[in-house]
């Protein structure tokens, strides 16, 4: 088992070296430069060349990529071009914002969806089934920036009920705290429930087509039992696998949310990181968003025999 | 923990909550992006000096129209060959720490400005690369200072109040701990710098000590009256969410409104709507090496395709006024001679592309949607110039990428805007120059470059105001750019704050302002 | 009975809106009913009425014209997007499969690195360096979409390689591409129309939230994402600019799901009785 937990996490290195290196490169490739948009208008020669020797942008990329790699390997991801702080900080607190809303989200989704996804599979074309299926897939096709701004203007403009900008974190004041991240939570949880039901009626009406149900039923085993204690454990395996990949995929897409909502999270620093070609913190969100998604994505195996006895990690 | 309970449960119930704690003593205003640092002039861009300017002062500072007065000095004297400034300071003067300000913390100041280990943004033009070089800053007693330069100029002061340079503040040594590295701003201001939350806010607070001239509300300078706590500027990048904020009470101040939400925000009544023209200059720059647009009468023909009063009225719906000078509006060089422009006239325009032998080869005007002016300019511009028969197209770029263009001169038509420059020789100065070294500069002509040294210099305002007008008769002839109009700053206030007014630096100020 | 019904009703339903979609996506040019880049200042912010069905936008122009045209640019994108994904994915896939060894390795590790590397940047990296065009974000969003396919694709061809026929054909002495074109490759094909019809639908939203975040395609050209995108300000005084174009994307996911589930119970044989 440790084995196989070292064995993942040594595969996790060539994946982040080709992240930073893809980063680096493309990076490099887009037009535009920091000590420009810094400077913009009022530029001169002099000042430009002076910002770019400052920022060691004056030396040959190879060597810039080197001095970097030698710096993350040592544990040390530079400091923002734009403001001059040290990128992992920085990373760690926005990615607090980030986590807090994702994986509540994802938690209320699952504790949704799971069990209408089941009701639905148990009912199979009954009324009820066509009703969810239809609702999941009516919140599966609605753009999650446009449900955003739909609630934000409802509940925070025209009731007046919710704040409409600002965060505040929970070790202040965890009852303003959960006013600000409300609405990011309520909008990507509406998003998730699509996925996340569909996910849950498929795997159940396959479980619920094996011999070992029909069986128990056969038996006289009351129906609910049958649910709770065979149909489910089953099913939910490889729901939590889309789980998973859910949770990896927001983290790295949740930047939209994060705009509609103003929340300094993990997604509003990079993309404002690529606009101001802040290097430094645009080349760490990704090296750490991609990490964080084979952990992740690891921890949803390692959990996988938790949910499905049938399968061993290895 | 129970508390959290109970206010999820009020949540949950959908009840009534009220949005954010309303502090009478706290004036909210929003800021796009977090500030880049506390270091005057160090690492900045327009939101950094916007929140430092309440805190920084220097020895000198801008008045309401853009001109330069005293504002740490009581008095300034030159000397009659224009090498040695002499600075009174105004007695009194403390820092934010309690100490006395004096000339030792002014040749102090200056002497780490001037260090380039400092990286002051401004210290190429003092240091002998720009403007001119700072010899000496001596200090003769405790209240007299002496800045002696190596060439005259006539931007000496001009240059040390640019918001941009931290307007050159004052600062105290403590500022710096023992190893030189910076701490944090201990000034002069109306308001000191409170608590920093990285990307969430910056809070200034009421300096209780500060001594204000007398006098109404002046530029930088006078009627600096803190009349509120404490000032939180919140970073909000988003415009829709910053609207939302005003409407909902969570933002006192909003600063840079769109101009298509003013109608709607004055039909509710209890939002007030304050217009202040800046000096800030949005254009569209035509590249005089392109194949199609080095031929004068070509971009003549698109000065009189674009009719530029119609465009200012639709983009800035009426705020602002068409400028064809460079000169902006409220300065007080713009005189009438700059209100002369090349008169819409599409016949004519016509007439001007068919003699140039234009065959409708495609133009293509570079725009971004950062800045929506700039994309509005761009495509009501493509369909004037459309209208006359030339094959315009858009290409919008992210800002950087356009940025980039600009520097290198990479492009034949750019809808742009420049940031305010302070006096008309800078602005001038911002787009002429040689081309082979320079490509960034829009107009390349030797002659006018003669004449703009000599305003550089020229001390004598008479003289410099007759170098503009005879400047802006060279530009309408050749046409580079076609000046479009200047800024208008549009702020928003809610119904608890009174007072608050825009002007030319497009910077807000939250002294004077006060809180119901 | 009714999960038949409901096969039928999916199916109609969705094959309807995809259908008008494309109608409207390659005839737009046609029959719009102003031009949907034609600037009237004049009528800036109309509400709908006889003459603008769905208003006017900031500058004046026919918010219906310009949902039209924007179906064919989305629509356009999208079905690129997913065709270059499908190309890609399906050669990478088939190789790594059949070949197996270190190449195998190599590209899955590279599969994978590209799995967990967000669109964002790949499309503004990618965008910076083609120029700001509908090709830039194609090509970014199908490398994006690629690597799900290539997984898909490698674990059909691993698990069918072993099989009797494959072998069959390979001793009789059909070489190893025509194995792989006439025998390996169609077991693929159900899993991949299932796949493709999601990513379909994957690709109008994330254009659309790139646009959204100033990534994607570039305005004047209509696209529904953009048009959202400029709607925003408006919000509160215009709703109609970002209720229109939001519901498009809403109507165009919801004909996908619905078609994308009608393909996957009549293509998906796991699923089949489902």
């Amino acid at each position: 088992m440790l084995r196989y937990i070292i064995r993942r996490l040594l595969m996790t290195v060539p994946t982040a070296l080709l992240v930073a290196i893809a980063v680096f490169v493309l990076l490099r490739l887009v037009p535009g430069d920091p000590a420009q948009l810094m400077l913009g208008d009022t530029a001169t020669e002099e000042t430009l060349a002076e910002l770019r020797r400052q920022l060691g942008l004056d030396q040959p990329i190879p060597l810039q990529f080197l001095y970097w790699l030698g710096n993350v390997l040592r544990g040390d991801l530079g400091r923002s071009i734009t403001n001059d702080l040290p990128v992992l900080p920085l990373i760690v607190d926005r990615f607090r914002v980030s986590a807090t809303i994702v994986v509540a989200a994802v938690v209320l989704a699952s504790i949704i969806a799971v069990p209408a996804g089941m009701l639905a599979a148990w009912r199979q074309n009954s009324p009820g089934d066509l009703v969810i299926v239809a609702g999941a897939t009516l919140m599966l096709s609605i753009p999650s920036f446009w449900l955003g701004l739909l609630m934000l203007l409802l509940f925070g403009v025209k009731l007046g009920w919710l704040p409409v900008v600002g965060y505040v974190s929970f070790a202040e004041d965890p009852g303003r705290a959960l006013a600000y991240i409300v609405l990011p939570i309520a909008t990507l949880t509406l998003i998730e429930i699509g996925v996340v039901t569909r996910m849950a009626r498929a795997a159940t009406i396959e479980v619920l087509r094996l011999e070992y149900i029909t069986h128990a039923r056969a038996k006289g085993v009351p129906e609910g039992r049958v649910l709770w204690r065979h149909a489910l454990p089953n099913a939910f395996a490889p729901t939590w696998t889309v789980i998973g990949l859910i949770l990896g995929n927001l983290l790295g897409g949740i930047a939209v949310v994060e705009t509609v909502f103003t929340l300094p999270g993990l997604g509003r620093l990079l993309v404002d990181g690529i606009f101001a070609r802040d290097y430094p913190v645009v080349q760490g969100c990704l090296l750490f968003t991609a990490i964080m998604y084979v952990l992740v994505n690891l921890l949803v195996d390692l959990l996988y025999p938790v949910f499905d006895p049938r399968v061993t990690a290895e | 923990m129970r508390r959290a309970a109970l206010a999820s449960l009020a949540l949950l119930l959908g009840a009534a909550m009220p949005a954010v704690a309303q502090s009478p003593a706290t004036l909210r205003a929003a800021i796009n992006a977090d500030i880049r640092t506390n270091d005057p002039g160090v690492n900045r861009d327009g939101n950094t000096d916007a929140v430092m300017m309440h805190v920084l002062e220097g020895l000198v500072g801008l008045t309401e129209d853009g001109d330069v007065g005293p504002l740490l000095a009581e008095r300034v004297a030159v000397s009659e060959d224009g090498r040695s400034y002499t600075f009174t300071l105004r007695e009194g003067i403390r820092f934010h720490n309690g100490a006395e300000l004096t000339s030792a913390d002014v040749a102090w100041t200056w002497r780490r400005f001037l260090d380039p280990a400092t990286k002051w943004r401004c210290q190429s033009e003092f240091g002998g690369k720009g403007l001119t070089r700072i010899e000496a800053v001596e200090t003769p007693d405790p209240r007299t200072v002496v800045f002696r330069i190596e060439k005259p100029t006539a931007l000496f002061l001009s240059v040390m109040a640019r918001p941009d340079c931290g307007g050159s503040g004052i600062l105290h040594r403590d500022s710096v701990g023992p190893d030189g590295k910076w701490k944090g701003p201990i000034a002069t201001g109306p308001f000191r710098f409170g608590e920093w939350k990285r990307g969430e806010f910056v809070e200034l607070e009421r300096f209780a000590g500060y001594r204000p001239l007398p006098g109404a509300r002046d530029g930088y300078i006078g009627g600096k009256r803190a009349e509120v706590e404490r000032v939180r500027f919140v970073v909000v990048p988003d415009p829709s969410a910053m609207k939302a904020a005003l409407l909902s009470g969570s933002l006192d101040v909003v600063t840079d409104v769109a101009v298509d939400d003013i109608a709607e925000l004055k039909r509710r009544g209890d939002i007030a709507i304050d217009l202040a023209p800046t000096m800030g200059v949005n254009a569209i720059l035509m590249q005089t090496r392109d194949p199609v647009l080095q031929d004068v009468r070509v971009r003549r023909a698109v000065a009189h395709a674009i009719d530029a009063a119609e465009l200012t009225t639709a983009i800035t719906q009426g705020t602002a006024r068409p400028n064809p000078s460079i000169v902006p509006v409220p300065s007080s060089y713009h005189g009438a001679a700059h209100d002369r422009r090349i008169a819409a006239d599409p016949a004519l325009a016509r007439k001007l592309l068919a003699e140039a032998g234009y065959r409708g080869q495609p133009v293509k005007i570079l725009a971004n949607k950062r800045y929506g002016s700039m994309y509005d300019a761009a495509v009501l511009a493509q369909a004037m110039l459309q209208q006359v028969g030339m094959a315009a197209e858009i290409e919008v770029l992210e800002w950087a990428t356009q940025l980039d263009r600009y520097l290198k001169g990479d492009y034949q038509m750019m809808s742009f805007s420049y940031s305010a420059r302070l006096d008309p020789a800078l602005n001038y100065e911002m787009m002429s120059g040689p081309k082979a070294t320079q490509p960034r500069k829009i107009w390349d002509n030797p002659d006018a470059l003669k004449l703009l040294d000599e305003a550089m210099v020229v001390a004598d305002r008479k003289r410099r105001g007759a170098i503009f007008d005879r400047l802006h008769e060279m530009f309408l002839a050749d046409v580079p750019m076609l000046v479009l109009y200047n800024g208008v700053d549009i702020a928003a206030s809610g119904k608890r704050v009174k007072g608050y007014k825009g002007w030319a630096a497009g910077q807000p100020r939250f002294w004077g302002v006060t809180l119901q | 009975m009714r999960r038949r019904f409901r096969l039928r009703a999916n199916a109609l339903i969705g094959g309807t809106l995809i259908g008008v979609l494309a109608l409207v996506g390659v005839t737009a040019s046609l029959w719009t009913p102003f031009d949907p880049l034609r600037i009237n200042l004049r009528a800036r912010l109309r509400p709908p009425s006889d003459l603008y069905w769905l208003g006017t936008d900031e500058f004046g122009r026919d918010v219906v014209s310009r949902l039209m045209a924007g179906a064919g640019t989305s629509a356009l994108v999208a079905l690129l997007t997913v065709m270059s994904a499908v190309v890609l994915g399906v050669f990478i896939g088939v190789v790594a499969g059949f070949v197996r060894g270190w190449l195998d390795r190599a590209l899955m590790a590279v599969n994978d690195t590209l799995l967990a590397f967000p669109g964002i940047l790949l499309a503004l990296g990618l965008m910076a360096v083609m120029g700001p065009n509908k090709w830039g974000i194609i090509l970014a969003l199908g490398l994006a979409y690629a690597p799900s396919v290539v997984r898909v694709v490698r674990a059909t061809v691993l698990s069918v390689r072993e099989r009797e026929y494959i072998e069959a054909s390979r001793v009789i002495g059909n070489s190893e591409i025509y194995t792989m074109m006439r025998h390996v490759l169609p077991n693929c094909t159900a899993p991949i129309v299932v796949l493709a019809t999601s990513m379909f639908g994957w690709v109008v939203l994330a254009e659309s939230a790139l646009s959204f975040l100033g990534l994607g395609v570039p305005p004047p050209a209509p696209t529904w994402g953009n048009m959202l995108a400029a709607a925003r300000p408006y919000l509160d005084q215009a709703p109609w600019l970002s209720i229109a174009p939001g519901l498009c994307i809403a109507l165009t996911m919801l004909g996908i799901n619905l078609l994308g589930d009608a393909l996957r119970d009549r293509l998906d044989p796991r699923m089949a009785a489902a």
